[in-house]
């Protein structure tokens, strides 16, 4: 889970270094792995490294990539510059996070998963306001006839050949899973009210650069483990659990599982979803709150009959100051299910 | 006067070309600015703001809904200046000083000028001192803070420190969203109020106003 390795890689001296060094980083998600008893080599989440790479392209360094965007249509040539699929070479982060999987592919009992941003949601960050674009393309404003929109589909299209890219890559270093994660793909980003009256936003923007990248996946021999932590109606999920079929679906805490398993094939195991985003404060969720939860979802997993992960709902990244309180629940989720039973079900 | 019906409805489905050119018509016909703001553009953004609140409206449409308000405002503000008009009520914002997600932060602004306040947007990233800086020179009533990262949300604390070092603090209203908040979070640390969406910023404003008017 990528909250754990997001915790053991604060635990090292200089997080900042490991982050960038392969191995190091590699040992970093096997002690994870290996602290909360999960064959899952799931590596840290950190969804800027495609964007950093993609922007590298037109001469953004890394330090001013966060808070880069395309504000304007852009020319042919350009394009055809940040859909290039070898040119350039990979930041640190991402070199490392490939090494990171090489490390892993050879520790036998550990499954190498990789990580990246999925293509809507890289396209949320490189406009500066791309929800108005995207529900003016959902009302049906076309690109002939808005700047905005022009350059939200260019951007959907350079934003799937790096996530490509970066498929590829991770695929060749030895993963044989890949978490997409489309935490933008949800209902702040795409109107329901749009959907219900017809529009194929969803469908033009989501839908299909993903199954376009889910046959890239198929070509390789590598499962798709997606990921989306946002605020979802019943259509998302049931599109994400059916027409990408992964092996694995993991949802925010705003879903209650048991309830989607419904929507969701059989051999489609749900992951997830205790509400980590709240672990730092003993406030809002104190130890007890955690167990009571993690226990309850379990139960009515079981009772669904549905294959089913206990696991966190998201990144939840270090808060110097409740690491403890964060690694306190952390511990006492995983808990629930680490006594009794194996994590993963024999049928999943 | 009546309500402008062409401004009205354009705004609430988010027209911002039919809202500019309704303004633009309005104001050629000798309506006073502020009459347009209170009769028309402000009764639009509370029923956006209420058909978000029964989830008939989601966040694109408040978000259109904001930017068509904003291109009419533009219009009209140098009218309400020419005549030394004011909004009643100011508001700072800003996304916190180490985040730079301005999303969420930037309809909270939408939402607020639409209901007839005024809106320094300070923008992201902005350190305590910037949020100082600006209570000082622009006195506004109300802070808004936003952070979307676990890892950003201390410096709300910081902000609101820095406020108190400052001697400030009792002079504003504070108020924090984003993500990761909750209403214990801003609690322990001293705010005024927490809203986890766009409409209920404007709401809490309201309130926390009037309850210092009582």
């Amino acid at each position: 889970m990528p909250i754990g390795a997001d915790l053991v890689l604060h635990e090292e001296s200089d997080p900042d270094t490991v982050r960038n060094q392969g191995d190091a980083l590699g040992r970093v998600i096997e002690k994870t792995a290996t602290r909360w008893k999960t064959p899952l080599a799931i590596p840290l989440m950190d969804l800027r490294l495609e964007k950093i790479d993609l922007v590298a392209r037109v001469g953004v360094s890394q330090k001013e990539a966060e808070a880069f965007h395309f504000t304007a249509p852009l020319d042919d040539e350009t394009v055809v510059t940040l859909c290039g699929r070898d040119a350039g070479l990979f930041c640190p982060g991402s070199v490392a996070r490939d090494q990171a999987l090489a490390y892993i592919a050879s520790i036998p009992g550990l499954l190498p998963i990789g990580m990246t941003i999925g293509p809507f949601s890289l396209v949320t960050r490189l406009m500066a306001d791309p929800i108005a674009a995207a529900a003016m393309s959902g009302s049906g404003i076309s690109p002939e006839d808005s700047g905005e929109v022009h350059l939200l589909m260019q951007c959907l299209q350079i934003a799937e050949a790096t996530v490509e890219r970066s498929i590829r890559s991770q695929v060749a270093h030895g993963a044989r899973a890949i978490m997409i994660c489309e935490p933008a793909a949800n209902t702040a980003f795409l109107s329901p009210r749009q959907l219900r009256a017809g529009s194929s936003v969803f469908e033009r923007l989501v839908m299909q650069p993903n199954l376009r990248l889910n046959s890239v996946l198929e070509e390789l021999g590598c499962d798709l483990i997606f990921h989306n932590c946002g605020e979802l109606i019943d259509a998302m999920v049931e599109a994400f659990a059916q027409r990408f079929h992964p092996v694995v679906l993991s949802l925010g805490s705003s879903r209650k599982l048991w309830e989607d398993a419904r929507l969701v094939p059989a051999d489609v195991v749900l992951y997830g979803n205790l509400p980590t985003k709240s672990f730092y404060s003993d406030g809002a969720m104190p130890v007890a709150e955690v167990i009571r939860r993690a226990e309850a979802l379990v139960a009515k997993m079981k009772a669904c009959g549905h294959p089913h992960i206990l696991g966190s709902e998201c990144d939840v990244l270090f808060v110097p100051e409740a690491c403890d309180a964060i690694l306190k629940k952390v511990d006492a989720m995983m808990a629930v299910t680490a006594p009794a039973a194996p994590l993963l079900k024999a049928d999943s | 006067m009546a309500q402008n019906v062409d401004l009205y409805d354009a705004i609430l489905n988010g027209d911002a070309k039919k809202a500019h050119a309704a303004t633009e018509a309005a104001i050629a016909a000798g309506v006073q600015p502020m009459a347009l703001i209170q009769e028309s553009m402000v009764p639009a953004m509370d029923e956006v703001g209420r058909l978000f609140e029964c989830e008939e409206y989601f966040v694109p449409e408040l978000l259109l809904a904001g930017r068509a308000m904003k291109g009419a405002m533009e219009l009209l503000k140098p009218l309400l200046t020419a005549a030394g008009q004011k909004m009643a009520v100011r508001v700072v914002i800003g996304t916190v000083k180490g985040d730079l997600h301005d999303i969420g932060k930037n309809i909270v602004a939408s939402m607020l000028e639409g209901s007839g306040f005024e809106v320094i947007d300070l923008g992201t990233d902005v350190s305590p001192e910037n949020f100082v800086a600006a209570v000082e020179l622009r006195k506004p009533h109300v802070i808004c803070m936003s952070a979307l990262l676990t890892v950003t949300m201390p410096a709300m604390k910081l902000t609101i420190d820095a406020l108190n070092t400052a001697g400030l603090r009792t002079q504003v209203k504070v108020l924090i969203g984003g993500a990761p908040v909750t209403s214990q979070y801003a609690k322990d640390i001293g705010a005024d109020g927490y809203s986890e969406n766009a409409s209920g910023a404007v709401g809490l404003v309201k309130n926390l106003l009037a309850g210092e008017a009582a």
